[in-house]
């Protein structure tokens, strides 16, 4: 491709502003790990279908292989490595780890942002919204169960001043 | 008992951390300076010959930096099986013919992806087009196209019979004439894939020394590495694969695949780091999925639902290749005759070739297939005679120390236990009788309860079936443990780190892990066959006990105590009766060194199972002893049935389990929740569905595996049937495959339980359902004159 072509972004991927030439056919999944070596988000449906690549685009959660890195020109992202800031895990990811909600961890990154999006606008989800919010984040692991079981216990710890 | 402190706990995952946090390096994460993008060119015939291959385009184009035909292979054939009797069977490359459709022909490395695109379109193949057959009983047919001959030892005039499994005892003709009952049914299992998240990825980098490094996902190293020098002509020694945190398998990643062997062979030519990761439409269209099988089942039972003899038959649908189907026709035997007894038996297992992708294990590996068969049966026989489900199985279970037709000892064996608790916590026999009243009440929705049942071989005898592992002591007293086990995300690191840190009194903090790289960790047969916690478990208890024993011993001199009053905790050794004289690991360990000629302390474990049996049993024939454990367990599945859309739900699924004793329950526990979702996918709407040997519905928006939304909620029951102790031997069972089986036999017998529908043949479709009942209706209207 004609390098000409390549378009100037500016992206803020946790909390750290990037400039970035890009062609603009390029998606975001393939800027975040190719361009900064943010690879916690995965490839694995390239159909938008299994949310391997779910990254938070001003807090909203985004498929990343089906959004050009363009569309997120000025846009605030989130990825899997920016979740703890500081501490060393995140309560939502520390909740995985407690109830067991990680196998492969191929698919963690995507659902465990997809829950931070849930209990961000929502912290205490019903059994039924949790299901809801991460049916579009596949897992071939761990049948959802314990996933279900850890994104909900971080709305209990919530309550208890988390 | 003993008080454990880290077995039998639900500890969090060893590699949790890094997984969660994203940082986790995948095969698909590997990036090398200078590294290349590989594609493969595969067949789109699902049978040719291959008359001419013209590259000389597609080399000129810029950015191409090596292309591999057969031409620049050593055509060196391979197998999943590679015996006397089944020698390997597929060329690395296609030499001169392509029997399915996606079989690879050509590699190509470029710059980039769209490049090496461009250069793959460039290549030109010219194919003289021959017949295909894709249904196995049309193969069998002595008309047929023959894909390869059958094998030289199947005497009947079959074709393209690829492998035979056969085997009987007792007299089964006089036990069908001595029985009150006499059934004989088709069950048919549809093709399914294993659906793992991380696609099938290599990166191969060939370096100047002569060593080709890999980084690969996969079930196990030591194997890729076996199967890759082999067909590249290279000493073991000159080829390493690294460890990669591996994105699931299920069965899918074992064997070497020949994009595999495309990417070395490309980075050899060139030299430089070439990189292949398929898409998930390739994924679908050119790796192996599991098996579909036929089984035809007859079997006589007494008036009090004993069972006096079955007779069986298998069909499997091999692809192109042998693959595994030469083994699952032999495993479908084995999951046969484990959990119920037969006193007469005559089975007949055929592999057969057809145009169609080559299939490979998946979890479970005939185990689905034979539990569905047998266990639907086993309920409509259980109908026959009035018998309740539940009673029909506790009269044909094996028993604790019965001996298998193969002289295995089903000691310990926890089924009968299993069946009782499960009916019991799920309210069986009462939901049970009760959806039967119900059937024929007026209501729309239908609830049913069915119940399956399975047993699974742990270790099983196949070459090489062995771990080693090294336990080794830092000056700190800290521990490196040092396997060559493949942690698919079953948790393999973590237990083994419990057995260790109980066997050494080591925090599990305190261990590091070391694992899955060929070049500085042990030889170890890789995470298959459903033995790593028994068979990997006891080589790294063996290494932390030598271990244990060299600091114990310097303790001991230190301390002036005898060995035996030496207790350890949490890195100190201590006299029991006098705590206070004691002495940290950390000096123990200087102390070991300074008095035993240097020696830092290393425990080094090896473990094989039945030491003093041969390498394998037969294939062809069954004999010769398998395992030493055989786990066994009994699921209960509710399910819901709308009778208006034919749609059915799976509620919840109850599983009672024997996996021996757990190192980690709430890792067994997930092993289950995650067979229990793929056997609901697989039983209810997961098809590869294949036009002319080519898959049709390559993506997951045309092959739907369950999302959270379709959940099963999941109950337990440990069953357990062994003991660990300290310094001793432990024997533990499968636990990450066969629940498949049990799951999608509990639900085709929920099914006929809410609506009667009886269905032979998996998936159960909306229509299929909707065409049970419309059946059912048939019957059951009274036909009106006019």
């Amino acid at each position: 491709m004609d390098k000409k072509s390549k378009r100037l972004i500016t992206l803020t991927v946790n909390g750290q502003e990037y400039e970035l030439a890009t062609y603009p056919n390029r998606t975001l999944l393939e800027v975040l790990r190719e361009d900064l070596s943010l690879k916690g988000a995965k490839e694995a449906c390239e159909d938008g279908v299994c949310g391997a690549c779910t990254v938070l685009l001003d807090g909203k959660p985004v498929r990343s292989c089906l959004l050009l890195a363009v569309e997120a020109q000025g846009g605030e992202i989130t990825t899997i490595e920016g979740l703890s800031g500081n501490e060393k895990v995140h309560p939502i990811q520390q909740a995985f780890l407690d109830h067991g909600a990680v196998q492969c961890g191929y698919c963690t990154s995507g659902m465990v942002l997809t829950a931070k999006a849930l209990l961000d606008a929502n912290p205490k989800p019903s059994e039924e919204e949790v299901l809801t919010a991460i049916s579009g984040n596949f897992c071939r692991c761990t049948g959802y169960n314990k996933i279900v079981k850890a994104i909900s216990s971080v709305k209990t710890d919530r309550e208890g001043g988390h | 008992m003993e008080k454990l402190s880290y077995v039998g706990k639900s500890v969090s995952r060893k590699d949790g951390p890094v997984k969660v946090s994203g940082r986790a390096e995948y095969t698909v994460d590997i990036s090398l300076p200078g590294m290349l993008c590989g594609k493969v060119l595969r067949s789109p015939h699902p049978h040719a010959r291959i008359v001419h291959i013209d590259t000389s385009k597609a080399e000129r184009l810029r950015g191409v930096k090596a292309i591999v035909t057969a031409k620049d292979s050593l055509q060196i054939k391979h197998g999943f099986v590679q015996t006397g009797r089944y020698p390997a069977d597929q060329y690395p490359i296609a030499v001169d013919r392509v029997r399915h459709v996606g079989e690879e022909i050509a590699g190509v490395a470029a710059t980039d992806e769209w490049i090496a695109d461009e250069a793959l379109s460039l290549i030109e193949v010219e194919y003289e087009l021959l017949p295909a057959v894709f249904d196995p009983e049309e193969a069998m047919k002595p008309d047929a196209p023959e894909i390869h001959p059958s094998h030289p030892k199947v005497m009947e005039s079959f074709k393209n019979v690829g492998g035979k499994t056969e085997t009987s005892w007792g007299d089964v003709e006089k036990a069908f004439s001595q029985s009150y009952l006499v059934r004989e049914d088709r069950f048919v299992s549809h093709l399914r894939t294993h659906a793992y998240m991380e696609p099938q990825a290599i990166v191969a980098s060939y370096d100047h020394s002569g060593k080709l490094n890999v980084w690969v996902s996969s079930m196990g190293t030591f194997l890729k590495r076996a199967k890759l020098a082999n067909t590249l002509g290279l000493p073991f020694g000159n080829v390493r694969i690294l460890k990669t945190y591996v994105g699931g398998a299920f069965g899918g990643k074992v064997d070497l695949f020949n994009h595999e062997y495309i990417a070395s062979l490309l980075s050899m030519k060139c030299r430089l780091p070439v990189k292949i990761v398929y898409s998930r439409e390739e994924v679908f269209k050119g790796a192996r999925h599991g098996q579909p099988l036929i089984v035809e089942l007859k079997t006589g039972v007494a008036r009090d639902g004993t069972i006096l003899g079955q007779q069986v038959r298998t069909i499997n649908n091999s692809g192109g290749y042998r693959g595994s189907g030469v083994v699952i026709i032999f495993l479908a035997w084995g999951f046969l005759m484990a959990p119920y007894k037969i006193p007469n038996l005559k089975y007949e297992g055929y592999s057969v070739y057809t145009n169609s992708l080559v299939r490979c294990p998946q979890r479970g590996h005939g185990a689905p297939q034979m539990r569905f068969a047998v266990d639907s049966q086993l309920d409509m026989i259980a109908e026959q005679l009035q018998m309740d489900p539940l009673e029909i199985r506790l009269k044909n279970g094996r028993r604790p120390g019965d001996i298998l037709p193969n002289k295995d000892s089903a000691k310990n064996f926890g089924l009968v236990q299993c069946l009782e608790e499960v009916t019991r916590r799920t309210g069986f026999v009462e939901k049970h009788r009760k959806a039967e009243e119900e059937k024929k009440n007026g209501s729309k929705i239908k609830r049913g309860v069915g119940i399956g049942v399975c047993s699974y071989f742990g270790g099983s005898l196949i070459y090489p079936n062995s771990s080693s592992v090294i336990v080794k002591l830092n000056d700190d007293g800290s521990v490196s443990l040092i396997t060559g086990a493949v942690d698919l995300g079953q948790g393999a690191e973590t237990v083994l780190s419990q057995i260790v840190a109980e066997e050494m009194s080591v925090p599990m903090e305190d261990i590091q892990v070391y694992a899955a790289d060929t070049e500085t960790t042990t030889m170890d047969i890789g995470s298959w066959i459903s033995g790593l916690t028994w068979v990997t478990g006891n080589a790294a208890k063996k290494a932390a006990e030598e271990a244990m024993g060299k600091l114990l011993q310097v303790a001991a001199e230190k301390l002036d105590a005898d060995i035996n009053d030496l207790e350890a905790k949490n890195k100190e050794i201590f006299v029991k009766h006098a705590p206070d004289m004691k002495i940290s690991y950390k000096d123990a360990i200087a102390l070991s060194i300074q008095k035993n000629k240097g020696d830092t302390v290393i425990g080094i474990g090896h473990f094989r199972t039945m030491k003093d049996e041969p390498n394998h049993p037969s294939l062809a024939t069954t004999k010769g002893r398998w395992t030493e454990n055989y786990s066994s367990y009994a699921q209960v599945a509710e399910v819901e049935v709308d009778t208006e859309t034919g749609v059915m739900k799976v509620l919840n699924v109850t599983t009672a389990h024997d996996c021996g004793f757990p190192i980690n329950p709430m890792l067994v526990e997930g092993q289950i929740d995650g067979q229990v979702s793929m056997a609901q996918g697989h039983v209810l709407y997961e098809e590869v569905l294949e036009d002319k040997g080519a898959v049709i519905n390559p993506s997951f928006l045309e092959y739907k595996i369950p999302c959270a939304l379709d959940m099963v909620k999941t109950d337990y029951i440990d069953v357990i049937t062994e003991e660990y102790k300290k310094g001793k031997h432990y024997d533990t069972k499968e636990v990450g495959e066969g629940y498949v089986a049990g799951t999608i036999a509990a639900v085709a017998n929920a099914l006929y339980n809410a609506t009667g529908v009886r269905l032979n043949q998996t998936p159960f479709y909306p229509h299929k359902i909707l065409e049970g009942l419309r059946q059912i209706e048939k019957k059951t209207t009274p036909k009106s004159r006019h």
